[in-house]
């Protein structure tokens, strides 16, 4: 009842004639909604809450063979949804990138089999821990030299960046000698080892037995080492309700016996994997690829649009005599040619809504990285096109009486489109090839759907190959078309 | 043909007037201080060695080069003045090119079509009537849809004369017109351009055809480093050159 009154208060005072007959409905039904239904005054229910999440921490989350976001933390934060009345929207955007979004608030909260530690306390607030994990280690399962970690010296080991292992492999790594390697995801590190580039592995130890059970080629040779729980986090300070709930519906979930059940499903007896042949693995992941190819596409299109007219306003600013514009358009190019593709994207997505505090979806985000960077190549594109026509066209014109902008118009611009189409289209393909770093801030086109899926089987190498076919022949088919069409129009 | 020997020298009666006129690329000075007066009517042929200034005096004419110093009055209008209309000028004045300088993305007819459309002078239809007549009176109305990249490089110049009387101009400004043709295309250029002096149109024609600027010229500048160093009929400087420059050129060219 107390939580209903400001929201009545509020109303009242916009709407004032409703004061009396809302007081009245809030005093008799408003109680009597209360007695009946105890979830309704839940403050998280009927609320959607955007939850960040790995990409790839089997088994606390993976993508199963329908391209569905599965795993112990998927089905905890779920059934804890249900049980309050709330709903959840998953968004797997990878271990960093979940922790980022949560600080600039793209996310309401965050699980991700994250270790409570008393760094993120200062930055987040914890649930209750709901699962007490451990570091153990894992070398490549013909690997007979390396039983423990005094075999280690000399070599390298695999760590997820941020991550307990990783906490623990720098505590030891001083006593035993052996170079640290942060990696991002536990496939990676998984097939850094099986590669022989890393010699061993530090990883929870709920992960390892997945994927030892998935078939990823490794072994277990130590003891799990005391670890540290996990927890559902959300920013400092905000979204506490969420917090709250969390923590009732795992108490309820414990004491029902349905959290043990969750556990077991993942932990006691996980379906074995079945090694299916290449084509088998061609058509599990055929929807979720072409979904991701999809999304590339069209971040590659709006991309391309948006950098086509910067391009054109821009490349004119540049061949343009007015100092203040070139200047404008020079530095554009500067920033953009002189800072790498990937810090853009993490400043738009992550930088810009931190500072600014409106937070930005990440298609707007990679769309806009894109478009800013393509839109500065576009600028030189452009530039170099219009001044490699003959300036004697542009003179004739302008003898003839006409103006600039009728000169540029029928007569420089028609045959600059004519030299700089090769150079679009190869922009075009850098650009479509270029949208597979946006997998960085999750963006699901066709490289993340690609580490998905090795994600969760394991097969990097065959997974990969696929990813890099779907690009070939797109490519070629485009970069064909193109080819076709400058022929058409530009004979 | 008029006889300009007097009209020149007064101003008012002047087409075309320069005073003082200077030009600079950079620390490069490239005319020194000009005067030179065009009478309505009357044809002056430009020669020179090379690097002379001919070629920019030329396109000071007509403010393809930005003017230094002095100034140039193109019937009545000057050309430094930041109010004048650069445009509506040069819709009066005609410039053919050493290059050419046809549009190659467009047909001859639209090369000669573009500017009386574009500015408004004439409906497509008129203009294309108009075009057919210029391309009669060059001779090359069976090339009307040809691109220019399928000309010879006399038929290009020809084209090039035609689409710069499009705008129906009072002067014109033919700047080296034969000098990248081959020796054989060489007389039909000419042979155009003398028409045009028949015609009574007032040209100022820079060039190396010493027997070409002797039969046509009313008056004939001869320019060296940027200056104006000996002017007169053709029969003054071709028969009677008086400075040592101009005697060593002619002795070189003829």
């Amino acid at each position: 009842m107390r939580r209903l009154f400001p929201v009545l208060v509020r109303r009242a005072r916009a709407l004032p004639w409703l004061v009396a007959v809302l007081a009245v409905l809030a005093l008799f039904g408003g109680a009597a909604t209360a007695s009946a239904e105890p979830a309704a005054q839940s403050p998280v229910a009927g609320k959607t809450y955007v939850i960040g999440t790995d990409t790839t921490f089997a088994p606390f989350e993976f993508q199963d063979g329908s391209g569905n976001q599965t795993g112990i933390d998927m089905d905890l934060i779920r059934a804890i949804a249900q049980k309050q009345g709330f709903t959840v929207e998953i968004k797997s955007l990878g271990f960093d990138a979940a922790l980022q979004a949560l600080q600039s608030n793209q996310v309401s909260g965050v699980i991700a089999g994250m270790s409570i530690t008393d760094e993120r306390r200062n930055i987040f607030d914890f649930s209750d821990p709901y699962f007490d994990s451990g570091v153990q280690m894992a070398v490549a399962k013909g690997n007979t030299d390396v039983t423990g970690y005094e075999q280690l010296r000399g070599k390298t080991v695999a760590v997820k960046r941020g991550s307990e292992g990783e906490t623990f492999a720098d505590s030891i790594k001083g006593k035993y000698g052996f170079t640290v390697k942060p990696l991002d995801q536990s496939a990676t590190m998984y097939a850094d080892v099986k590669a022989g580039n890393s010699v061993a592995v530090f990883d929870d130890y709920p992960v390892l037995a997945y994927g030892i059970s998935q078939n990823n080629g490794l072994k277990t040779v130590t003891d799990k080492e005391q670890g540290s729980s996990y927890g559902f986090a959300v920013n400092k300070g905000q979204n506490p309700e969420l917090l709250a709930a969390f923590n009732t519906g795992l108490a309820e979930l414990k004491s029902s016996g349905e959290y043990q059940q969750i556990l077991d499903k993942y932990l006691k007896d996980p379906t074995a994997a079945t090694q299916s042949g290449f084509f088998g693995l061609l058509t599990d992941s055929f929807p979720a690829l072409m979904k991701g190819l999809g999304l590339t596409l069209l971040a590659t299109l709006l991309s391309l649009l948006v950098a086509l007219v910067l391009g054109i306003v821009f490349g004119f600013f540049k061949v343009s005599e007015n100092v203040v514009l070139r200047g404008i358009a020079t530095t554009y190019v500067s920033i953009f040619r002189g800072t790498p593709l990937l810090v853009q994207a993490f400043f738009f997505y992550f930088g810009l809504p931190q500072m600014t505090g409106v937070p930005m979806d990440v298609l707007t985000a990679g769309v806009l990285t894109l478009s800013l960077n393509a839109g500065a190549y576009m600028t030189e594109i452009v530039r170099g096109g219009i001044q490699s026509v003959d300036p004697g066209q542009l003179e004739a014109s302008r003898s003839l009486g006409l103006s600039y902008v009728t000169s540029m118009r029928r007569v420089v611009v028609p045959q600059a489109v004519k030299i700089m189409t090769p150079s679009f289209i190869n922009q075009f393909v850098i650009t479509l090839k270029d949208t597979s770093l946006l997998a960085v801030i999750g963006f699901a086109e066709l490289t993340y759907q690609g580490q998905q899926i090795y994600a969760s089987n394991f097969r990097t190498g065959e997974t990969l190959l696929i990813v890099a076919a779907l690009y070939f022949i797109v490519i070629t088919l485009l970069t064909q078309l193109s080819n076709v069409l400058d022929r058409k129009f530009n004979k | 043909m008029s006889h300009p020997a007097e009209q020149a020298t007064d101003p008012t009666s002047a087409k075309i007037t320069v005073r003082g006129l200077k030009k600079s690329f950079g620390s490069n000075e490239v005319l020194k201080g000009l005067d030179v007066d065009v009478a309505e009517g009357e044809v002056v042929c430009v020669i020179g060695p090379s690097g002379s200034g001919k070629s920019t005096f030329l396109r000071c004419l007509n403010k393809l080069e930005d003017i230094s110093a002095g100034s140039v009055v193109v019937d009545g209008y000057d050309l430094t003045d930041p109010h004048v209309d650069l445009n509506a000028v040069r819709q009066h004045i005609g410039m053919v090119f050493q290059h050419f300088n046809l549009f190659p993305h467009m047909s001859v007819l639209q090369n000669i079509m573009l500017a009386p459309v574009e500015l408004k002078k004439q409906t497509k239809d008129q203009a294309r009537s108009s075009a057919m007549t210029l391309l009669r009176r060059v001779g090359l109305e069976e090339k009307a849809d040809a691109r220019p990249a399928s000309l010879s490089g006399g038929q290009k110049q020809r084209v090039a004369i035609a689409r710069s009387l499009a705008m129906n101009p009072d002067i014109m400004l033919f700047d080296e017109a034969t000098s990248a043709l081959d020796p054989e295309m060489v007389g039909e250029v000419l042979q155009v351009i003398k028409d045009l002096a028949r015609e009574g149109m007032t040209m100022v024609v820079v060039t190396h055809e010493m027997g070409f600027a002797r039969e046509v010229s009313d008056r004939v500048l001869f320019m060296a480093d940027g200056l104006l160093c000996e002017q007169g009929t053709p029969e003054q400087i071709f028969g009677n050159p008086q400075q040592p420059r101009l005697q060593d050129f002619l002795a070189k060219v003829l």
